[in-house]
């Protein structure tokens, strides 16, 4: 075989342009995401619910998983480069500020030109913490409503046959509740983490306080927020609350619910199946959620805004094929879709997902769950100094709690040294 | 009388550090072990009937932290030959050549030493995308060897330092050149020292997290970020399968190490008593 220059010329073109070709030829889609948002969209009583899309587009997924702080790291960092190979990526409600925002595409053009079905069916409440500076930057897939969870057996043996009806006899069944339990490990009333803001904005909002709303307004209510945290502070001092509530994790929360050291938690109502299941809990089938209730003292007609966490489906601004990521975003966020990761263990973000037949028959607190949802919202709005405002506020909460400083101190003090990080 | 109160406090000494260094191994093994409901029950339980469930899980689930096992089993030992070849050449150099260049190189080492990593992977990280290295077991073998190939120097140089400086001579009048010398000569008899080095970056990039989750996405995804996952699924943690994976992630590593520990010993004593 002869080989000149030609023929060297022409074959060095040929494999600089193979990968490129090979890319022509399979559209991919990559996606940044935690393991759980792949495994409620391909995985499950509802099967593989990315595979219709993936048909109809030609495309393959690539899906990257993180846990959730370097995920989000992550995806801020591939948005400020020129160029990312992402295409979709998985956005936490609490970084949707104005400066993450800049860097994702806005999609209300999107929204206009190749709408998302019935899309005001998605809860308002998250629809509107993803309008960041009057745009529209990720669409709401996935949420985590909190309720609050009791163990019925704990409380019959205390003679207790329904869960409370008030914040107040909430209060008062977790004093009753704890101590020793005959020979079995002592029981707290409530085990609660100290180390995340929402709980006591839950507290707050029993009293209908709050910490930062969604206009940024600081502490709308003080006597709301002094009467909750006043609340923490008695469960702490009748030992009702762990004595290491300083110190209680996230995790340790499910854990003592799951052994039976403790007889209310509140909690993601998701969790409602892991709390049941008899490998994993000694008092399964005996843990139920309510919607955490208000206190008498509130204005009349006060229902419980409960705390919640959400994930949605953002479009960097720099991904190289937009197009393909948007119809992802619309597929995926689809009643269908939303029915179906919902049966895949989702937090379905649709309200009329928990009226479906189906779905409700399968999901004992489907009711529950979705009239928390309805008035639900997030623990306070994002902004750039989020971050170190709720390490202020926790830590303003436990020294109230622990005793150092008086609940009316602890908010005063929360009021001065938050005020200045808030967006002017 | 003292002499016995000595001892026993010497005793009761080992035996608290044996137990602050073990328990938590102790805790991770038997857990994995465990079932689930019991790993964490209060009071604890000490006798439990087995249960290899947790690893069949981890098998059945997880089927991607054996690939990044894989990964990070590349990836460690691509960082351990670049650290040890260049921490070889280097105390080489530094052992038997004098000059203010290499003074100011040896500043430079320690500086490098000093700097923490999370500063570097700012700029790092658009030029590993500029570069098409992203997601590459090159690129964090390259990383961890960097930030490992000062302090191996150091230990090899201490070790070169004790090779008598007529084995050089020998070797140059017999014609040899400086790298024949280096690698025919002080290389073998230098064995000790490489191991020692290669200890460190082996437990170093076999755990090591930071660049790992900075740097890759998919194709050179390490174990621990697997580990971290497993820890961070906010459907509820399985810790069963977490402990098992914790097991499968220590084994090599503590087995590597035990059955090395005398050259890391000797790493970290190389030169102590020169004077």
């Amino acid at each position: 075989m002869n080989t000149n220059r030609r023929t060297l010329l022409t074959g060095a073109a040929a494999l600089l342009a193979a990968p490129g070709l090979a890319r022509a030829q399979a559209r991919r889609l990559d996606i940044l995401s935690h393991r759980v948002h792949q495994a409620v969209l391909t995985q499950g009583a509802a099967g593989d619910l990315t595979e219709p899309w993936r048909r109809s587009n030609g495309a393959e997924l690539a899906w990257t998983t993180a846990d959730i702080g370097p995920m989000q790291d992550r995806l801020l960092r591939e948005a400020s480069l020129p160029q990312t190979d992402f295409g979709v990526g998985y956005l936490l409600n609490s970084r949707a500020t104005p400066q993450v925002g800049a860097l994702l595409e806005p999609l209300d053009g999107l929204l206009q030109s190749d709408p998302i079905a019935r899309y005001d069916d998605i809860a308002p409440g998250l629809r509107q913490a993803m309008q960041v500076g009057g745009r529209t930057i990720a669409i709401p897939v996935r949420h985590a409503t909190n309720g609050l969870f009791y163990n019925a057996a704990l409380l019959e043996e205390r003679g207790i046959t329904a869960p409370p009806a008030s914040f107040e006899e909430f209060l008062d069944q977790c004093r009753r509740v704890s101590g020793r339990r005959g020979e079995g490990p002592p029981v707290v009333g409530l085990v609660m983490t100290a180390a995340l803001a929402s709980y006591p904005v839950i507290f707050a909002r029993a009293f209908a306080g709050d910490f930062i709303t969604e206009d940024f307004r600081l502490l709308p209510n003080r006597d709301a927020m002094v009467s909750g945290i006043a609340a923490i502070r008695g469960l702490f001092e009748a030992n009702a609350l762990p004595r290491t509530y300083a110190t209680i994790t996230n995790e340790d929360q499910v854990t003592w619910l799951l052994q039976g050291r403790a007889a209310f938690a509140i909690l993601p109502f998701a969790r409602h199946a892991q709390l049941n299941r008899p490998d994993q809990s000694r008092f399964a089938g005996r843990i139920n959620a309510i919607e955490v209730p208000v206190s008498t003292t509130a204005p009349a007609g006060t229902r419980m805004a409960t705390a919640v966490e959400f994930w949605s489906l953002s479009l960097p601004r720099n991904a190289r094929d937009k197009a393909l990521g948007w119809s992802f975003i619309r597929e995926m966020s689809s009643p269908e879709v939303t029915l179906g990761s919902a049966r895949n263990g989702n937090g379905p973000v649709r309200v009329s997902t928990y009226a479906e037949p189906a779905f409700a028959a399968s999901t004992p607190l489907a009711a529950v769950e979705a009239a928390a949802l309805s008035r639900a919202r997030i623990p306070f709005p994002a902004f750039p100094e989020a971050s170190r405002a709720e390490a202020i506020f926790v830590e303003e909460v436990q020294s109230a709690v622990l005793g150092r400083k008086t609940p009316a101190q602890a908010v005063a003090d929360t009021a001065s040294r938050v005020q200045p990080l808030l967006p002017t | 009388m003292r002499r016995n109160a000595i001892w026993a406090g010497k005793l009761l000494a080992v035996a608290a550090i044996l137990v602050w260094s073990l328990a938590p191994i102790a805790l991770i093994l038997s857990s994995s072990f465990k079932p689930e409901r019991d790993i964490f029950a209060f009071p604890p339980r000490f006798s439990f009937v087995p249960t290899l469930d947790h690893y069949a899980a981890l098998w059945a689930r997880w089927p991607d932290f054996f690939v990044a096992l894989g990964n990070s089993f590349i990836v460690t030992v691509l960082a351990t030959l670049i650290a040890v070849a260049a921490s070889l050449c280097a105390g080489y150099a530094y052992s038997r050549f004098r000059n203010s260049w290499l003074e100011a190189s040896a500043f430079g080492l320690i500086v490098v030493r000093l700097i923490p990593p999370i500063v570097c992977t700012l700029p790092l990280f658009p030029a590993a995308n500029a570069l098409g290295l992203q997601d590459t077991h090159l690129w964090l073998a390259v990383l961890y060897a960097t930030f490992f190939v000062s302090l191996g120097t150091f230990v090899m140089r201490s070790f070169i330092d004790q090779i008598p400086r007529e084995l050089d001579e020998a070797a140059a009048i017999d014609g040899a050149g400086r790298f024949a010398t280096l690698f025919r000569i002080i290389a073998p008899v230098a064995a000790q020292g490489m191991l020692a080095v290669a200890v460190f970056v082996i437990v170093f990039a076999w755990n090591e997290f930071l660049f790992a989750f900075i740097f890759t996405s998919t194709r050179a995804k390490t174990a621990p970020l697997v580990l971290a996952e497993i820890v961070g699924n906010f459907d509820g943690v399985e810790w069963g399968v977490l402990f098992a994976a914790a097991t499968v992630q220590l084994a090599p590593v503590l087995i590597f190490v035990w059955v090395m520990q005398k050259y890391l010993v000797a790493g970290l004593t190389a030169g102590a008593t020169k004077g």
